[in-house]
């Protein structure tokens, strides 16, 4: 009985000895890195909740995942374009496509167009295939909109607005490098390049690398502009942002950034009026929020990370 | 006594032939299987800081690399300037780097190219996790083999969080981000 005793106590000590030498040949003998090496935004994570003047209530979910444009009908209905296929909501009615569209736009009678890389495409109200047009083979399409006139088509490929008339005829470009008229060009480095039309019937554009808003008239005219960049809550952050806008009813600009993702409301001259929703509400690496605002101020946002359009409506006071 | 000799020398023959049979085959085997080497997968990165301070040299055998033709010449680059930069210019105080191993260099307006100081570059990683926050990705890390000693057990690859590290054929032995990759260093 003693012998095993004996044993077994060796046998403990020897395991002990051993898993001792494991743990101190296996230990991290080296400092970790220091701040000096960690990159970090979290100073421009914290939004002051005074300037949060939206709630979000329950999301659309469309029936596929990884949603990839969006776009509100003048009545007021929901386009979501993904894999194949846009949805509309409320109606529920699913338009096969044949790809994944870039971007859409619908306009007063219900026409849907929906861009894909370097073409877009035009849905009668029966949506039948009615109209193909595509600007240059290395176009990058990323923004359509849409009034009773005119057809414009952001292209990050060639760094150009395209504008033709609803027949697909008559097109222009906008934004080509002109000293004499004040044009600087579009300057976009990453496929993020958004338009919007204001109820004028001038058009806006995003000039990303600048960190810009430029008004063009519909011919092409260089009208105003507003920049701010920054990684304060009132500028743009990175190289790249805003990477989608919207304009609200009264002229305002919704805004969503990439990198240090948020969206806010800018004032018809640029300045800040409030934040939608901060970086706090989103997953730190999703890219490619897309942003649009109804005629009752409800911002949509397309979250492709969580495949949901999210919804935010004013707090009441 | 004869044929007890006999038989050990018949044993002894035997072992020595397969010795010498078994040490062709794994010269051969050895020889055949392609020698490996340590890289890093630039998709599975995440930056945490630890190929600068985790490597057994002195200063790191890991680098930033530049893919120029996936970089957006941007003039507010993500991974030159710091968040909180005052301006856009070369000042140390807006440098992200914390060796000041990227050179900015104006091309045309508003195009800057970005070069990177190998002999200052200590693999932090800062740079490539602003580049892909805010730029195209066009900054990564990679192992340079003319510098890594290549130890059998990756002091990097043990401590690294998001297992990028792994081992690739010495024959190939970058993970380049691009096809068109051009180093400037
Ligand atoms: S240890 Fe891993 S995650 Fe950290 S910087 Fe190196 S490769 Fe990237
Ligand atoms: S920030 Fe770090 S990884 Fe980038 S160049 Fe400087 S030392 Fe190298
Ligand atoms: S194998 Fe050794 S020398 Fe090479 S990167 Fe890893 S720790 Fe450094």
């Amino acid at each position: 009985m003693s012998k095993v005793k004996t044993v077994l106590s060796w046998f403990f000590v020897i395991l002990l000895v051993m898993t001792s030498a494991w743990v101190f040949l296996n230990r991290n003998r080296r400092a970790e890195p220091g701040k000096n090496y960690i990159y970090s935004t979290e100073e421009f994570q914290q939004v002051d909740p005074a300037l949060i003047h939206y709630v979000e209530v329950e999301p659309l979910v469309p029936s596929f995942g990884n949603p990839s444009s969006l776009a509100i009908a003048p009545v007021g209905q929901i386009y979501v374009g993904g894999p194949n296929c846009v949805e509309v909501f409320p109606d529920g009615e699913k338009i096969q496509v044949p790809a994944t569209p870039t971007c859409l736009a619908v306009d007063d009678d219900g026409i849907l167009f929906a861009g894909f890389q370097d073409y877009i495409l035009v849905f009668s109200k029966e949506r039948k295939s009615m109209l193909c047009l595509s600007p240059s083979k290395k176009a990058y399409l990323t923004s359509i909109a849409v009034d009773e006139k005119w057809i414009y088509a952001a292209d990050a490929g060639n760094r150009r607005v395209w504008r033709y008339n609803k027949e697909g005829g008559n097109p222009i470009e906008i934004g080509a490098k002109d000293e004499v008229k004040g044009v600087r060009g579009f300057y976009v480095p990453s496929p993020f390049f958004d338009l919007d039309i204001a109820v004028d019937g001038s058009v806006w554009v995003v000039n990303p690398g600048y960190h810009a808003l430029e008004n063009y008239s519909s011919e092409g005219r260089l009208i105003s502009s507003w920049e701010k960049a920054g990684f304060n809550i009132d500028g743009f952050s990175g190289c790249c942002n805003p990477a989608h806008f919207a304009l609200m009813p009264d002229g305002s600009f919704v805004t969503a950034e990439k990198g240090l993702p948020r969206v806010k409301i800018h004032n018809p001259d640029g300045s800040l009026r409030c934040v939608v929703a901060g970086p706090d509400q989103f997953d730190a690496d999703v890219t490619g929020l897309d942003v649009a605002a109804d005629l009752q101020g409800k911002i949509y946002v397309l979250d492709p990370g969580r495949g949901k359009i999210r919804i935010f409506e004013k707090k009441k006071k | 006594m004869k044929p007890l000799q006999k038989q050990s020398r018949r044993d002894f023959l035997r072992i020595a032939a397969a010795a010498l049979f078994g040490g062709a085959a794994w010269w051969i085997a050895r020889r055949r299987s392609p020698r490996m080497v340590w890289q890093i997968d630039p998709e599975k990165c995440t930056q945490c800081g630890r190929c600068a301070t985790h490597c057994v040299l002195p200063v790191s055998a890991v680098k930033c690399f530049h893919s120029y033709s996936m970089c957006g010449y941007c003039d507010l680059c993500g991974g030159y300037l710091r968040p909180d930069a005052h301006g856009r210019n070369t000042g140390a105080e807006n440098q992200l780097c914390p060796t000041a191993a990227i050179r900015r260099k104006f091309i045309e307006d508003p195009y800057y190219q970005y070069t990177i100081d190998e002999k200052l570059c200590i693999g932090c990683g800062k740079c490539v996790k602003g580049c892909g926050l805010f730029g195209n990705g066009s900054l990564y890390l990679q192992v340079k083999h003319d510098l890594c000693v290549n130890c059998s057990e990756c002091a990097i690859a043990r401590a690294c969080p998001s297992d990028a590290f792994k081992l690739v054929p010495a024959s190939d032995p970058y993970l380049l981000k691009s096809n068109q990759e051009e180093r400037i260093s």
